[in-house]
């Protein structure tokens, strides 16, 4: 049952992606042709030591021990011919190990080299591959997912690249090696071990695939096992609370017994075949001894030549173990590989046409014509025949329930999709006429979820515009209210934004992306008006460094708040990807029922009345607007 | 035996740590393998005699030569080898020789040694299986023991312990360090043992044979182990560097592609490729220099393990040659093959030795530090008279209440009150106040440190923890669910409960609705920490949760996190359904919720600053007014807004 499974799964593995990621290695030609010759040269020197071992011993019987066979008969020596003789091939043996270890160590040596230059090019490919992959690609694919593609599967591909195309290489020209010379010097005594090879590749391809599926196996129970471990030290509040320890602690002891189980299965295995393979092994010695003994005996076979049968004895089981390994090890890179195509031969939906030209300063003209939007492979739009234009300057505010495609219409504007039909202009031009880097440079982003990257606040600030200067970044500070609480860190602009953006508070994230979004001076300007649970104060001052953010661009707004919708220009309720009501907010409070319902039911209320500026904070939850697919359809 | 593909590296590249207190930590270890002595002792045996088995083959194979193959020498070398060939003759003791043997018993000779010589292969074989069988079982159970062990300590430990220590690093230190022991349990110390029997066996029996052949033999010894730790030392070096280099690879994707929509729309991906091409050519050399070593070391010692044998047959070889006494040893053709069968069973011990000794180090580490999570004194334990606290009627009291996690760091301070049976108390006040510090106390997760929290007038610190705990419901802010259904995830409140009650625990506060509309109703498995469900689902399933365990004390923190309307609205009815008639605790967040309740506390660093009915103390204009103007007074507004207005 094991073996069929993984011949069910050796049989999808395509082995073109491998094909391919060999094919890498031309790049890194010069390092490849070292280690192969390299790994030529040591397997001939290795194939010499066991002839010289020979002519030791047959120096040594010559004199000391043993008749001379018939057929060599032997000129007269006297002990100094066989004393220079013994120490001859003996400074021999030495000579050629001596080379064996030099050209095995250039050989792996230079083997890791080209492999990891292949390497290095497959992370760089999949990593730019990655970060050139339109929204609709990342929508479908995790992070977790994407880095074990760079890491994991270009470390299994390496693998096999560097290690196990060599060992195959050099298990063959050892195994025939060995064979012609074993078959040379005694034909008989050849025939009597080449039984045993079949057997022992049998065996260790056995070994193979039955101890990947095993291992596997051990695997998923060591993450069960995790999982509870995890989930207990996650929870564990939870797990006192309810005085859950005794269940719990008989499930992780059912899962550690199920782990220990499979693990005693796997020593089994492993205690019947790897000895049995050794016995294999030593019986060919053991038969070596018994009908070379006899061959001996006869006359037909001196001591040293049986000596050196059975030091290649040793030569031809090295490679049929190595075999054996390298067969799971290619299944795996062969797998591995071809999920690394399928990211770098994924289509790009959104890439530049090879006639675009770059996009001249806007004014900011942002106009819909008839855009339908749906997923790729999907036939339900997400969008559907959406037209609207915003003029200079303007302020459109999105209104709607989660999936009513507020953020997709944010999201065709700086091309991060492309509409499935109609078009989206800027200033009469057609997004996807124009360089995606002139567009987007001339389009300011504020997201929700707010992403700051590893390097200082400075660095973060000018994330659009590394070149900026000191005084461009802190006046965008100052107009996004950072600067003050930048200026409270010691190391001011300095300091390390830690992973993601650690060692900053929520609001002070938020801040710093819209100093962020505010450097660039954008014509055009997008943004989530959702500020999630920071305090009252901060609340207030990211109101406030939004309104300045606002002053003057055109912007589309997926609305929070009350005097977010107050202020629009224009106001666009969508639901299930159409726009329904459009509108300034009086208008849309008369002829529009379910816009009356929006405004009553989830707009953050910042008061609604004369002072719109009250500050507003998250705390209270029923409030966003962002996610309640049911609450427009509920009623 | 074979290494497997890379040879020692993988070994090479892994972390390692030093323990501080060997001894005690291999005497408490060695506590673990107690129970199975008796399987250590096999062990033991099965390795000494499998050793012999790997010692006594080279010389039965000398013995084929010198006692058959070897007849008269040529007629030029006849008078040297008068003392070979008495020598011979000592030598075969398996099968004795006498001058005038025919053919046929030197045949029925060399066969019967041959067969002795399989079997004992045979043998080696079975006890070599049986042997790494039994360590393997003897080793699992251990390790099984001390799994559950460091599961049971984690549940003991209190949550001031968890406040402290990240979960992720906990995890990682137990998983990490298991791994490694298992490693060294399973693997590691078995080679490492039988390695170095062998080795003192194959000298101790070189020795015995010849002093002065066996130090000739053994000359190389010295410098394959000085070429084995030099490099494995430099090897492993290098690798921690790799180890450096991989973190950033990882920091970096992990950032660029996490982050890849604002890389995308602030234009920024040609500069983030040329930062990853750095840190990834950065990894590449690392790993380069590092196999340098590693690809220099077997090699080295293969070329080494030849020098051996060259060694063994020249200084044989001429002893012989010339009929010589090699420092007193009578040389024999059988006694060169059996040195180099010696020589050629060296190579290996001494590399798994020097490579997996560092293996067994880090392992003692791991178990130290496993031992030192065992060691950590729970602070909240039952006394050891604690009774159990009997069905309550849920009146809790705060009695000049002073808490802190750090000593001498106050977060409350003489905070007194008194709850009633079935009042709901809002706790109100500032993020740091210490809101979520008094709701920690009622189950016990912290003890006080000055006063005391009575349930039924009853010291919390009296009764035992399951019992005072079975009485009281919580739920908490971070929802918590279980990779489970989602039948048992609402089941973890009652275990007992049957299948309806659940469901009617899920209809009573509103979940069944949304749950109706899962895949699977209530057999859909939710995912790590249950993914796949909003926010606001998760929160109504744990809601369901408290509901079917029907507490008389109920804890609640209240979510401050977003969800849609229509969920907040279920949210709000269910916990309604829930505080009724139970002595309630609420962290609020909600205005109806406070409007609802007997008894606001108003909490400001550590002290209670107001308390009274949300009417009084609106009217009262202080610091609640405060609160209140600026966080709950616009949810009026709206004069719609569901459960706004009693």
């Amino acid at each position: 049952m094991t073996m069929k499974t993984t011949r069910a799964r050796g049989d999808r593995v395509s082995f073109a992606g491998l094909q391919r990621a060999i094919r890498y290695l031309f790049r890194y030609r010069r390092v490849a042709v070292i280690a192969y010759a390299s790994l030529f040269i040591s397997t001939l020197a290795q194939l010499m030591v066991p002839q010289l071992v020979q002519a030791t011993i047959d120096a040594i019987t010559r004199g000391g021990a043993l008749a001379v066979p018939a057929t060599t008969a032997p000129p007269p020596f006297t002990r100094a011919d066989l004393e220079t003789w013994l120490i001859a091939s003996a400074v021999g043996i030495v000579g050629f190990a001596a080379m064996r270890g030099l050209f095995a160590f250039t050989q792996s040596y230079n083997a890791e080299r080209a492999s990891q230059g292949v390497a290095f090019d497959l992370r760089n490919e999949l990593f730019a591959k990655i970060q050139r992959l339109s929204f609709s690609y990342h929508d479908q694919n995790q992070t977790g997912q994407l880095m074990i593609r760079a890491t994991d599967d270009v470390e299994k591909t390496r693998l096999f690249i560097g290690q196990g195309l060599m060992m195959v290489l050099q298990a063959f020209l050892l195994l025939f090696g060995t064979l012609i010379v074993l078959w040379l010097t005694n034909v008989p005594l050849t025939l009597v071990i080449l039984p045993t090879l079949p057997i022992a590749l049998v065996l260790f391809m056995a070994f193979g695939a039955v101890a990947q599926p095993l291992f596997t196996r051990v695997q998923q129970k060591l993450s069960t096992l995790n999982t509870i471990l995890q989930e207990n030290l996650a929870g564990i509040k939870v797990v006192q609370a309810f005085v859950r320890e005794p269940n719990e602690q008989a499930r992780f002891n059912r899962a550690a017994d199920d782990l220990m189980r499979q693990q005693l299965v796997i020593a089994r295995v492993f205690s019947f075949l790897f000895p049995f393979i050794f016995l294999i092994m030593n019986l060919g010695q053991a038969a070596v001894l018994y009908f070379g003994g006899r061959q001996i005996l006869g006359g037909a076979l001196t001591i040293g030549e049986w000596q050196k049968f059975s030091l290649y004895l040793l030569y031809v089981f090295f490679p049929l173990g190595m075999l054996g390994m390298i067969i799971s090890q290619m299944s795996q890179a062969a797998a591995s590989a071809s999920r690394i195509f399928e990211i770098l031969d994924a289509k790009n939906d959104v890439t530049d046409k090879p006639n675009a030209r770059a996009l001249a300063p806007i004014q900011g003209r942002v106009k819909f014509e008839n855009v339908t939007f749906r997923y790729f492979g999907s036939s339900e739009p997400v969008l559907s025949r959406v037209s609207f234009e915003a003029n200079p300057g303007q302020t459109i505010a999105l209104l709607g329930a989660t999936g009513s495609g507020k953020t997709t219409i944010i999201n065709l504007i700086p091309r991060f999709y492309d509409a499935s039909e109609g078009r989206v202009t800027i200033d009469d031009n057609d997004v996807r006429d124009v360089k995606l880097d002139s567009l987007r440079s001339q389009i300011g982003i504020v997201l929700q979820d707010t992403t700051l990257f590893s390097g200082t606040i400075r660095d973060n600030i000018a994330f659009g515009r590394p070149d900026a200067t000191m005084d461009a970044v802190i006046a965008a500070a100052r107009a996004a209210e950072a600067h003050d609480f930048i200026g409270d860190f010691p190391d001011g602009y300095d300091t390390l934004v830690g992973e993601r953006g650690a060692t900053l508070s929520g609001g002070q994230k938020q801040r710093v992306a819209i100093a962020r979004a505010l450097l660039l001076d954008p014509r055009i300007l997008i943004l989530d008006d959702s500020t999630s649970s920071v305090d009252l104060a901060t609340e207030y001052r990211i109101q406030h460094a939004l309104d300045q953010l606002m002053r003057g661009r055109t912007s589309f707004v997926i609305a929070q708040r009350i005097s977010t919708v107050l202020n629009a220009d224009q106001i666009l309720v969508l639901d299930k990807g159409e726009i329904v009501a459009r509108g300034k907010h009086e208008e849309l409070m008369e002829e529009s029922e379910m816009y009356a319902e929006i405004y009553h039911s989830q707009l953050i209320g910042d008061a609604g009345t004369t002072d719109d500026r009250r500050p507003a904070t998250d705390d209270i939850p029923p409030s966003s607007v962002l996610r309640p697919r049911s609450s427009v359809e509920a009623r | 035996m074979f290494h497997g593909p890379g040879g020692p590296r993988h070994l090479l590249a892994q972390e390692t740590s030093k323990a501080g207190n060997v001894g005690a930590t291999l005497a408490r270890l060695g506590s673990y393998f107690k129970p199975y002595w008796f399987m250590l002792v096999l062990v033991t045996g099965l390795m000494i005699v499998n050793t012999w088995t790997q010692v006594i083959t080279p010389d039965l194979t000398g013995q084929v030569v010198d006692c058959f193959l070897a007849p008269a020498p040529e007629p030029q070398f006849q008078e040297l080898s008068k003392a070979t060939l008495e020598m011979r003759a000592t030598n075969c003791w398996y099968t004795p020789i006498h001058p005038n043997r025919t053919m046929d018993e030197t045949l029925a000779g060399l066969g019967g040694l041959v067969a002795t010589l399989v079997g004992i292969y045979l043998l080696g074989a079975i006890l070599g299986g049986l042997m790494f069988y039994v360590m393997t079982w003897t080793g699992q159970r251990v390790l099984k023991r001390l799994r559950v062990d460091v599961f049971r300590h984690l549940h003991r430990l209190s949550v001031g312990f968890y406040a402290e220590n990240e979960t992720g690093n906990v995890m990682s230190r137990i998983t990490n360090d298991t791994d490694t022991l298992q490693q060294a349990i399973n693997f590691a110390l078995i080679q490492v043992v039988s390695g170095a029997l062998l080795l003192v066996w194959i000298t101790w029996n070189m020795l015995t044979k010849s002093v002065a052949y066996a130090l000739v033999s053994m000359a190389v010894v010295p410098l394959m182990i000085l070429a084995t730790t030099w490099f494995s030392d430099q090897a492993r070096r290098a690798f921690r560097r790799t180890r450096k280099e991989i973190g950033n690879v990882n920091a970096n994707l992990q950032e660029s592609i996490a982050g890849v929509r604002e890389v995308q729309a602030f234009n920024r991906e040609n500069a983030n490729i040329a930062e990853f091409e750095r840190s990834s050519a950065a990894y590449r050399d690392a790993n380069i220099r590092a196999v340098a070593f590693t690809s220099a070391l077997a090699p080295t010692l293969e070329a080494l393990g030849y020098l051996a044998i060259a060694l063994v047959v020249v200084v044989g070889g001429i002893a012989l040659l010339r009929g010589e006494n090699l420092f007193g040893t009578t040389m024999s053709l059988g006694l060169i093959v059996t040195f180099l069968g010696y020589v050629q069973r060296f190579n290996q011990p001494i590399q798994q030795i020097s490579v997996l000794w560092t293996n067994i180090q880090s392992a003692i580490a791991g178990a130290e530090r496993i031992f030192d999570l065992l060691d950590t004194q729970p602070d909240v334990t039952d006394k050891s008279n604690a009774r159990a606290l009997p069905p309550i009627v849920g009146a809790v009291e705060f009695d000049r209440v002073d808490a802190e996690y750090k000593k001498g760091e106050r977060v409350l301070c003489g905070v007194s009150l008194r709850a009633e049976p079935g009042q709901t108390v809002a706790i109100v006040g500032p993020t740091g106040a210490g809101k979520t510090t008094i709701i920690n106390l009622i189950p016990r997760f912290y003890d006080v440190v000055g006063g005391a929290v009575k349930i039924d007038g009853v010291d919390v610190r009296e009764v035992t923890r399951a019992s005072l705990r079975a009485q009281i419901g919580i739920v908490l802010q971070d929802t918590f669910l279980f990779s489970d259904t989602v039948m048992n995830n609402i089941r973890y409140g009652r275990l007992d409960a049957t299948d309806a009650e659940v469901i009617a625990a899920a209809k009573l506060v509103r979940a069944d609705s949304f749950i109706e509309r899962l895949s699977k109703q209530y057999e859909t498995v939710l995912g790590e920490r249950g993914t796949g469900l909003s926010q606001g689902q998760r929160q109504l399933i744990s809601i369901a949760r408290a509901a079917l365990a029907n507490p008389r004390i109920l804890i609640l923190d209240e979510a401050t996190s977003s969800v849609d309307t229509r969920t907040e609205r279920l949210i709000q009815q269910a916990l309604e359904e829930l505080l009724r008639g139970r002595t309630s605790f609420v962290i609020a967040h909600r205005l109806s919720t406070i409007r609802n309740a007997d008894q606001v506390i108003v909490i400001q660093d550590g002290e209670v600053v107001e308390r009274g009915k949300h009417d009084e103390l609106l009217a009262r204009g202080g610091v609640y007014h405060a609160l209140y103007t600026s966080q709950f007074r616009r949810e009026e507004q709206p004069a719609t807004t569901p459960q706004g207005v009693i």
